[in-house]
């Protein structure tokens, strides 16, 4: 992993593993070039920081044209093989490089002035940028660049594993594999995404191409109150890449193979199936099966001799196969004392595991990144991101709950390629949904236009005042055109008669659904910078505004001949239209002030006023306050060790940021239009009022207390990083639901009350060299407790979702509310001595605790398990880094625990509504014979069965940890580069999501949390190979 | 200069964003009224009142995808495989306060209805209508807000009983109502409605409710109140089937002016071409491609309202005979042969030719009986632009009230007040008549007539959601639904459970009373 933590010195480690040149490839080059070195002299040195002379460990001492290096060690002194008249150049991250003319034996002191410019000692804060040995507030940077040879297709896919941040990834189609980001937890109850900014204007992190971000920050406490009400999830700053020095030419490029990480366990064998299905339903006190001993003799022997009408279609196998990403970024660069450009391209193709053409994503993205300075006084420039993007995916996209249905007695394809079906009728199958055939026919195109781009200028005005305005437009054009064709499935016994599909009601269909959508952000701000003696004082004043405009429109047209012409106007018959549009609007007024006395004692303000049109009049301004301190320790006289300590700071921070994500209107009661009846054969435009609103609400508040340290020892070896925090979010926004007494309303959106999360985040790393080779390790891990203080002693509970969830004073939100279970009935005399369940309780069922004592087993007997349905208790990552001259090996390592997740449907319950079921069930569940199985009797899971009662028994352990990524490096030595005058040439092998540790293995485990169900596109898991060429 | 020019520029920016932010901040949805504005043009109440009737046609009323189809599932009459909408759940005696399907959503969907009603009554009259179309709209939401309340206290029994707009504030912790007060508003409801409305419609405005309608719900109620699961009290029972006597009666009395009678045809009375029918008093009225129902799909296809053999067997000979009379000319060798004509109307059994196709064993894999009624398709084969209609697609409009009712319920009451009289015996034999059954002659004492008029309501309604409230009213639930279930050809399917001191009853949705812990749990639950 290759983020780091601002506070610290850079990771030096990574960049001493790519700059090591490997000079000794071969016995003949080692034996020639130690000849060579003997007739040379060890040339002496020592590097510092220009700044406060302290010696710079790390460095790298190039012999320019050789392929002879070395690296400064501790104590900053380095000694290289080299003559007088050889040049040297010096290299270090963070730091301008140098070069020099050997004289003698010994170059001296060589200093280094730090790189204002360098993103990595420089930290962009919101409105501006900080020093980041100055920062005073929890802020994380990850350093994009250093995971330029992985396969990530979304930039949200690239922050697993940062300290505070739950990543979540639940969906890997191609397209929408977009990774969910919590920061420190949940703070409220409706939207929890962060707000990200990308160069300063706010965008969506996953439209851009991760290849042309430089860093991602992260503001996670009081920091974040200078984007005020938005900022109560925290805020993510991307910055992009920019042009630097002489001029570059990048290509990346790499192509990797695809397969999903965990699927479950299914009966493939028809005969098992069969049966087991059978005795599910006289287990459950049916009387008929489902298939007749006859069917079945048939069946098994029609096998061996039939595989297309008695088939056991094993269909993981048949519906899935290896996918394959292949991307090439190209970018030219540079920059002179005038400006500074950088233009690149991207592509990305993908095509996913599904069979058949709906699974592709192709991305073509555009970077452009562009500064003039016009004057001295002047500064302008231009930037531009954006994808032209499209995927493909079946017109039916629930194709996975179909292969998730699918059954081992359904026949794939005929002998002539028609879809198969079954000849034997499973009742609850109506529709013999064939996954080939809804992978193959019709289809779904999204095409996506989507950039943000933004001019800027700054102007130095008299007085250390610096005026810097900047309006930038987020354009989304997608179209997404669907086709849901007509499709016949043929008994494989009876070919001539066929069953139609008949879940999409008015096939053949197409449709069309446009989106456009344009926000607008403008901003302004006046920035004063002045230092008298030892004091240092910076102010920044600013406006903004922001408008948000989306409009959507979509039309169906039935009435297709076929499923060869499938525009809209090949149709004849009307089917809908609909559409919509809504604008909000944004207004801010916001400042801050930071000053230090000799860089020991730092302080800073901030202050936002938002106005958000999401309220009513009278409730839209709020004003967001942030406060924090930071010592350095380490500066002061008295600090007794100075040796060891590079760098000891405390930090404090207080601050509140908002939430205003409540849908739009949510405060004023609307009459919805569309509650139409007929009379006398025509239909009349009815209207009634199907929600509850509250027009009192007001955003939310959260109040950020951030206590944090930061260490580097040993010459910046060691650093050491702890945060402690509590976030108290107040006037928690939530859809309450209401008594259906009350019209049969949908609850309104209220200021319910307060919760708190709290949490400590952990970071420790370590790394140096031996010789050559060099290792590092670095870890993270960070708790968060959420509870719920204060919601005015009501108790809510969630429906929506499914999962029997309570949200009560005291409580993480959402925690489980389900039936104890205590074990399985191991005697139907033991169910008549134990309080009633259902009429259908018997040996072999699920024995539920009677709480109350009542006698009966029902709601009132609901536990509450205390543990949220929707956050892990912890979070961690930690990489290992190895470099060996160009070699070097990096793993990635990232886990969440203390997660409970409830998985439901079907494959994880048996035969739901004529679906199929897992081994397990053949193999580990209750019989008269097998009473210590771990799971009940098996009975099918359609009719609200006794044994599929939201219980603890169905809760699983949802933690993990995967093995995230394995790379491996090779930097080509710069002697064979020269010739062909390449600067740099890296290979790369990665291995991404190939180990995953976790007591779940019916799926993945990261992949079901928060759906529930299993029926949607698995992670994957990818092998890649690729190659970084710089010339 | 520039600098000067950029300064002011910034100036002026910053002054225009602050002095303009208030009305920039003014955004407001282009899709939706808000309640403020609404109550203000005649249009406005004609959709509101549009908006009260859109109620029928949800899941869990009398629509979503086939709902009172489903319903039937739940008495002897047929089997809903997949427990669509949790009816098999009813139907087995294991539903819970916590079943998901037609307990929360009748719950629901009924409030919903009241809700709108209650608004309509509340706010329109601030806008100034036409006094004679006032009163018809308001005796409209009256007959509309007594179904919805009667959906509702049928079936779980005393509910919270509310009548002004919905108020989070006031109504969110009332407690149920009893049951009996419950029915009184709805009487009263009723008697205003039929005081307000007209005797028939236009043909515009085919569907709204009538005078007849109000007049045939009131009828039903009071005969359910009559029945023995309802009045316990043998003394006042009397008084009760009398006054559902004289409501059924007033019904009848009212048939010449409305219009009502028998439609000749019994197959084709539920057919979309023939709505609207003398026979209809009230129905639900469904519309392709906007408001549609599922019942082809569910009959042709799905299967999921699989008539039972029971069912079957029931339908009399068509010389009047039941089956197990040795004298009926019954051949267990060709069991379908001449019996009463509305098995063939209602039921598709193995043999039979539907669609143009010989029905096979396994046509109808369930039960090997497919439910016709509700369905277009007969015999022949259908033309190809209904032969596949899908989800949504139907649109047969559901008869809620049908004259053929009145008939019946004038006779069972009837019978019940002063024994099996002329007047019974000539309502019962009308239907008869017009199904194409012999006449019922000869003497009867009261029970036995009660048999017979119990057989004729079951044969009669087979697959119209009836013979569930049939069976629990007249109480004979804990047999009828106590047993095995059996396929065409006897091999059984499972058995039923009915717990009397339990069963009679829904529970009140647990969802309810985790919102509102003042409700009270109905028995057992």
């Amino acid at each position: 992993m290759e983020f780091t933590i601002v506070r610290k010195k850079p990771a030096r480690l990574k960049k001493q593993a790519s700059v090591l040149k490997w000079r000794l490839l071969m016995l003949l080059c080692f034996s020639l070039s130690s000849l060579w070195l003997f007739a040379q002299s060890q040339i002496r040195g020592k590097v510092t920081a220009a700044q406060d002379q302290s010696p710079l460990a790390g460095a790298t001492i190039h012999l320019i044209g050789s392929n002879t290096s070395a690296l400064t060690g501790s104590d900053g002194a380095f000694t290289i093989a080299g003559k007088a008249g050889d040049s040297l150049s010096i290299t270090m991250i963070g730091y301008l490089s140098k070069s020099l003319v050997i004289q003698g034996s010994s170059v001296g002191v060589i200093a280094l002035q730090e790189d204002a410019n360098d993103l990595t000692s420089v930290v962009v804060v919101g409105y501006g940028t900080q020093k980041k040995v100055n920062l005073t507030g929890a802020v994380t940077s990850v350093d994009m660049t250093k995971k330029e040879g992985q396969p990530i297709t979304n930039a949200s896919n690239a922050l697993h594993g940062v300290p505070g941040l739950f990543v979540n990834l639940s969906n890997s189609q191609p397209g929408v594999d977009r990774a969910t980001i919590r920061i420190r937890g949940i703070g409220t109850l409706n939207d929890n995404d962060p707000l990200v900014l990308v160069d300063g204007v706010e965008y969506d992190l996953n439209e851009l191409n991760p290849n042309d971000i430089a860093t991602v920050t992260v503001l996670k406490d009081a920091s974040a109150a200078i984007y005020g009400s938005r900022a109560g999830n925290g805020v993510i700053l991307v910055t992009t890449k920019t042009g630097h020095g002489q001029a570059k030419i990048n290509y990346n490029f790499y192509h990797g193979v695809q397969n999903y990480t965990y699927m479950p366990d299914i009966i493939w064998d028809p005969i098992e199936y069969m049966k087991l299905k059978n005795q599910a339903l006289i287990n459950e006190g049916k009387d008929a099966v489902d298939y007749s001993d006859e069917e079945i003799a048939e069946y098994q022997a029609g096998m061996k001799t039939d595989p297309i009408t008695y088939p056991s279609s094993n269909w993981f196998d048949i519906a899935l196969k290896n996918g394959r990403i292949q991307k090439h970024d190209l970018s030219i660069s540079g920059s002179n004392d005038k400006a500074s450009y950088r233009l690149s391209l991207g592509f990305l193709d993908r095509n996913g595991i599904m069979i058949g053409p709906n699974n592709h994503e192709k991305k073509y993205s555009i970077g452009l990144n562009t500064s003039f300075k016009v004057s001295k006084r002047l500064t302008v420039g231009m930037t531009l991101d954006g994808y032209y993007r499209n995927y493909t995916q079946p017109f039916y996209t629930s194709f996975w709950s179909y292969l998730m249905r699918a059954l081992p007695i359904l026949t794939d394809t005929l002998e002539d390629g028609r879809y198969g079906n079954s000849w034997l009728r499973t009742p609850g199958r109506n529709n013999w949904e064939n996954p080939r055939m809804i992978a193959y026919t019709g289809y779904g195109h999204k095409t996506v236009q989507r950039f943000v781009t933004s001019v800027f200028a700054n102007y130095k005005l008299p007085f250390d005042l610096t005026y810097n305005i900047k309006y930038g437009i987020d354009k989304y054009d997608g179209l997404l055109e669907e086709f849901t064709p007509q499709v016949k499935t043929w008994n494989p016994k009876n070919p001539t008669s066929y069953i139609n599909w008949n879940s999409p009601s008015t096939a053949p269909r197409s449709s069309n659904t446009d989106y456009n959508n344009l926000n607008q952000h403008f901003y302004q701000t006046l920035d004063w910078d002045k230092s008298f003696g030892d004091h240092h004082l910076s102010v920044m004043v600013g406006t903004s505004y922001d408008h948000f405009d989306t409009k959507n429109f979509d039309a169906s047209m039935t009435g297709y001949l076929d499923a060869t012409l499938t525009a809209l106007d090949a149709g004849t018959e009307r089917y809908s239209t609909g559409g919509n549009s809504t604008t909000d609007v944004l207004i801010s007024y916001f400042g801050r002030a930071n000053y230090d006395y000799k860089g020991k004692y730092l302080l800073e303000g901030i202050i936002r006023t938002d106005g958000s049109s999401r309220f009513a009049d009278g409730r839209r301004w709020g004003s967001f306050p942030g406060i924090s301190a930071g010592w350095r320790m380490d500066k002061e006289d008295f600090f007794p060790w100075k040796n060891t300590v590079n760098l000891a700071k405390l930090r404090a921070s207080y601050g509140q940021v908002g939430n205003q994500a409540v849908p739009l209107y949510s405060y004023e009661n609307s009459i919805n239009l569309g509650k139409n009846y007929s009379f006398g054969g025509t239909l009349a435009s009815g209207a009634a009022a199907t929600a509850y609103t509250d027009p009192t609400i007001t955003w939310e508040t959260t109040t950020n207390y951030n206590l944090g340290l930061d260490l580097e020892l040993f010459n910046h070896r060691l650093n050491f990083s702890a945060d402690i925090y509590k976030k108290r979010t107040s006037n928690i926004l939530r859809s309450v639901d209401i008594p259906d007494q009350v019209g049969g309303l949908t609850g309104p959106q209220q200021n319910i009350g307060v919760m708190d999360n709290k949490g400590l985040e952990l970071t420790l790393g370590y790394h140096d060299h031996v010789g050559d080779f060099s290792y590092g390790v670095n870890g993270n891990i960070s708790f968060n407790q959420n509870k719920v203080v204060d919601i005015d002693g009501q108790i809510l509970y969630s429906y929506n979702t499914n999962l029997a969830t309570i949200t009560k004073e005291g409580l993480p939100i959402d925690s489980y509310y389900i039936l104890d279970a205590i074990g399985i009935f191991q005697s139907d005399e033991e169910v008549a001595n134990s309080p009633f369940q259902s009429v259908s309780t018997k040996a072999g069922y699920i024995k539920y605790r009677d709480v109350n004592n009542d006698g009966v087993i029902n709601a009132d007997d609901r536990i509450i398990i205390k543990s949220s349905s929707a956050m892990p208790k912890y979070t961690y990552g930690f990489n290992l880094d190895f470099g060996y001259k160009g070699l070097s090996l990096s793993v990635f390592f990232q886990g969440v625990g203390g997660l409970k997740i409830y998985p439901e449907g079907n494959l994880v319950f048996p035969f739901k509504n004529g679906a199929g079921a897992n081994w397990e069930w053949a193999t580990d569940a209750w019989t008269p014979e097998n009473t210590g199985a771990r799971l009940p009797i098996v009975t099918t899971s359609t009719d609200g069965d006794d044994n599929f009662k939201a219980s603890d028994f169905w809760l699983r352990d949802g933690s993990y940890l995967r093995m995230k990524n394995i790379q491996l490096a090779y930097e080509l030595p710069a002697k064979w580069l020269n010739r062909v005058k390449i600067a740099q040439f890296t290979i790369y092998v990665n291995a991404e999501n190939y180990l995953t540790f976790s007591k779940y293995k019916d799926f993945d485990p990261e992949t079901t949390l928060n759906v529930s169900s299993l029926y949607h596109y698995p992670m994957l898991k990818t092998l890649s190979g690729g190659v970084k060429i710089t010339f | 200069m520039q600098c000067k020019n950029i300064i002011l520029g910034a100036l002026a920016a910053t002054i225009m964003l602050g002095s303009c932010s208030k009305s920039l901040l003014n955004t407001s949805p282009d899709n939706k009224y808000v309640e403020g504005n609404y109550w203000e043009s005649e249009a406005a109440v004609d959709a509101a009142l549009t908006g009260c009737y859109a109620v029928l046609t949800y899941s869990g009323m009398y629509g979503g995808d086939a709902t009172p189809l489903w319903e039937e599932t739940a008495s002897p009459n047929a089997y809903n495989y997949s427990n669509s909408m949790g009816f098999n759940a009813i139907a087995e005696g294991t539903q819970e306060a916590s079943s998901e399907g037609i307990i929360p959503t009748r719950y629901q969907n009924c409030y919903a209805g009241i809700g709108r009603c209650n608004s309509f009554l509340a706010h329109a009259g601030e806008v100034p209508l036409d006094a004679g179309d006032y009163a018809q709209m308001r005796g409209e939401v009256y007959f509309l807000r007594a179904l919805y309340y009667f959906n509702l206290e049928n079936y779980y029994g005393g509910v919270p009983l509310i009548l002004d707009p919905p108020d989070e504030a006031t109504q969110g912790d009332l407690p149920r109502t009893d049951r009996a007060v419950v029915v009184d508003q709805i009487l009263k409801d009723l008697d205003s409605a039929s005081s307000l409305l007209p005797l028939k419609y236009g043909a515009a405005a085919q569907g709204r409710a009538t005078k007849g309608a109000a007049l045939s719900l009131k009828a039903r109620i009071l005969l359910y109140e009559a029945s023995p699961l309802l009045s316990t009290n043998t003394a006042d029972s009397k008084e009760k089937w009398k006054a559902a006597e004289d409501a059924a009666e007033a019904v009848i009395s009212l048939a010449s002016q409305a219009g009502y009678g028998l439609y000749d045809n019994y197959r084709a009375l539920f057919l979309p071409e023939n709505e609207n029918n003398k026979e209809v008093i009230f129905d639900v009225q469904f519309i392709y491609p906007d408001l549609g129902n599922s019942f082809d799909l569910i009959g042709r296809q799905y299967n999921t309202n699989a008539p039972l053999l029971g069912l079957a067997e029931a339908y009399e000979m068509n010389n009047g005979l039941a089956i197990t009379d040795p004298n009926s000319g019954y051949d267990s060798n060709d069991p379908y042969k001449n019996r009463d004509p509305r098995l063939y109307a209602t039921i598709v059994y193995p043999g039979d030719t539907f669609m143009g196709e010989l029905v096979t064993n396994t046509r109808f894999s369930i039960t090997g009986y497919g439910m016709k009624k509700y369905t277009v398709y007969d015999k022949e084969a259908a033309s190809s632009d209904v032969s596949d209609l899908k989800s949504g697609q139907s649109y047969t409009n559901f008869i809620v009230l049908r004259y053929a009712d009145i008939l019946m319920m004038y006779a069972e009451a009837r019978n019940e007040v002063s024994g099996p009289d002329n007047q019974v015996l000539s309502a019962l034999n009308q239907i008869r008549a017009r199904a194409g059954m012999p006449d019922i002659t000869g003497t009867y004492t009261q029970d036995s007539m009660r048999s017979i008029i119990h057989l004729e309501r079951r044969i009669e309604f087979a697959g119209e959601a009836l013979y569930y409230n049939d069976v629990r009213r007249w109480k004979t639930a804990p047999t009828e639904l106590n047993q095995k279930i059996y396929t065409y050809n006897h091999s059984a399917i499972e058995s039923r459970t009915f717990d009397p001191a339990r069963d009679y009853w829904w529970p009140i949705p647990q969802v309810q009373r985790d919102l509102n812990p003042n409700l009270e749990q109905s028995f057992g639950y």
